[in-house]
């Protein structure tokens, strides 16, 4: 579904950030990119989504060239759903309404139909339906970004960061609602992520970057097996 | 008396037909336009303009709605690749120029001296009646006006520019086209504050570049930040209020017998203080925004 190859991306007139970075992601797959801070993981992320223009290299989604289509029509055109790191809810609104945001296109009744069925699949934002978003937790607000990216029936899933300051129940609840997605729908999901055990944790592949190139990549089973990864990621023993 | 409550009603009209104007596009869309007098003054040169090349008013009209939408366009443009704080120091900066071009090109409108002698608007009735009709055919516009903006606020496409006020990135991620968005509303708002500065030209029947000093930019903002930002009602409230209060700062002055530098002072003391007081104390207005309200 997403094909990158060799691309290149930075900002205003700064040096490449990502350099020849290529990968892949596919349906029914969720993917994650891991690296120590600064190695460019949510440039990628914005690169793929259409925030940021690659300065060379390729992406297609689904076959056809999207390297230089904005975020707003990869949306509409590829079934893209971006969950930002942070403001990623419009805190003067209501949960409900949040949700609404996600399903600009769609006809009334399939807006209630995906309405409701999210309000059953996360108890938490249907008890707080009406409950303005900046009064939620920091769970509860990933929860509701997640649920209102759902609301337009996405195919691809970008995710930056979505454990980004939760508190390790709360973690633990995000990771469970993004595998949930994976198994429920054919949907692709490629995932930044920093807590690099809960993630591989659900994930089927993973890239880890470095200083702005993939520095290694492996299935996340072979990945968690691995003792320089555990070393370097997972708290592992450095001396061992 | 009467007539002296008609005339600040009329330029109450006027200046709340801009400030519906600015409220678009900063209130509504977040867009902070320092430079909102530079499209009022697109009317007034307009009908400048028609005056000097002895075309018809309503051709002056029709000049001054395509620069406003012109420069709608080009402040619009401009917000595609800067910041929101740059912006607004470039629309400021704009709307400077432009004054500057009209003060020091004696060839253009009659530089610094401006154009004196437009007709006014209903010239053939008598002055009572015609002072009326003015009123009357302004607060028309201004009714016409505050239905177009709030329209637009209960639209989907208005639901657009508040996202993009709130978090414009997020708002990219639902798939929302902001740069388009940015360039309506930007060329709507502009054709409104061209509509209000050519009534505004032909009811002094005089047009010069002191009507585009700054100052009056941040009149406007008076009127939206005191009246309620993105409230409607809350910006014509203000309009209403603020014109009032500036226009009896005379009456003041002469009450207790203080020098006429007085009144100027005053006016801009009002309008500053106006402004810090009610975003310190009252940042959402005297009617603040409603916000909510849509549920499955």
């Amino acid at each position: 579904m997403i094909e990158a190859s060799n691309i290149r991306a930075g900002y205003g007139d700064g040096p490449d950030i990502l350099q020849d970075i290529s990968m892949t992601a596919s349906a029914r797959e969720i993917v994650t990119i891991l690296g120590p801070n600064g190695c460019g993981k949510s440039t990628l992320l914005k690169t793929v989504a259409g925030f940021v223009r690659p300065r060379g290299g390729a992406i297609r989604i689904n076959g056809e060239g999207a390297e230089t289509v904005p975020i707003h029509e990869k949306v509409r055109h590829y079934g893209v759903g971006y969950v930002p790191q942070t403001d990623n809810v419009f805190r003067t609104m209501t949960v409900t309404e949040n949700l609404l945001m996600g399903a600009r296109d769609l006809s009334r009744d399939t807006r209630n139909e995906r309405f409701e069925a999210l309000m059953t699949q996360y108890p938490t934002l249907a008890n707080k339906r009406r409950r303005k978003a900046s009064a939620l937790s920091g769970g509860e607000r990933q929860i509701l970004s997640l649920a209102r990216a759902l609301m337009a029936g996405p195919r691809i899933l970008l995710l930056d960061e979505p454990s980004a300051g939760l508190s390790p129940a709360m973690m633990h609840d995000v990771f469970e609602a993004i595998g949930r997605i994976r198994d429920a729908q054919d949907m692709c999901i490629l995932m930044v992520e920093q807590n690099a055990y809960e993630a591989l944790s659900i994930s089927d592949r993973a890239y880890v970057l470095s200083l702005g190139k993939v520095a290694l990549t492996a299935r996340s089973a072979d990945l968690l097996n691995d003792p320089a990864m555990e070393r370097l990621y997972l708290g592992g023993d450095p001396d061992a | 008396m009467s007539d002296f409550l008609i005339h600040v009603s009329a330029v109450a009209c006027l200046y709340g037909i801009l400030a519906l104007a600015l409220n678009l596009q900063m209130g509504l869309s977040g867009l902070v336009n320092f430079g909102l007098i530079a499209l009022f003054g697109c009317g007034t040169y307009g009908a400048a303009f028609a005056h000097l090349w002895g075309w018809p008013p309503l051709a002056g009209l029709a000049l001054g709605l395509v620069f406003a939408a012109l420069l709608g366009l080009f402040f619009a443009r401009l917000g595609d690749r800067m910041s929101e704080d740059y912006w607004g120091i470039a629309t400021l900066s704009l709307a400077e120029i432009m004054r500057l071009v009209f003060t020091n090109e004696q060839g253009l409108a009659g530089g610094a001296q401006g154009v004196s002698g437009l007709p006014v608007t209903f010239a053939a009735l008598p002055a009572d009646t015609a002072a009326l009709a003015r009123l009357a055919l302004y607060a028309a516009l201004l009714v016409v006006a505050f239905v177009i903006c709030q329209r637009i606020a209960r639209s989907g496409f208005g639901l657009s520019l508040k996202l993009m006020r709130e978090e414009p990135q997020l708002a990219r991620a639902l798939g929302y086209d902001l740069a388009r968005s940015r360039r309506i509303v930007m060329v709507v708002s502009s054709l409104m504050a061209a509509v209000s500065g050519f009534l505004y030209a032909h009811y002094l029947t005089f047009v010069g570049p002191e009507q585009l000093m700054s100052h009056e930019t941040f009149l406007i903002w008076s009127m939206v930040i005191i009246g309620g930002i993105a409230n409607n009602w809350g910006v014509v409230a203000g309009a209403i209020l603020m014109q009032f209060a500036l226009a009896y700062v005379p009456f003041v002055k002469d009450w207790f017998d203080v020098p006429s530098d007085f009144v100027a002072a005053t006016r801009l003391i009002i309008v500053g203080g106006g402004i810090l007081a009610f975003l310190i104390w009252r940042p959402k207005g005297i009617f603040p925004e409603r916000i909510g309200g849509s549920h499955v």
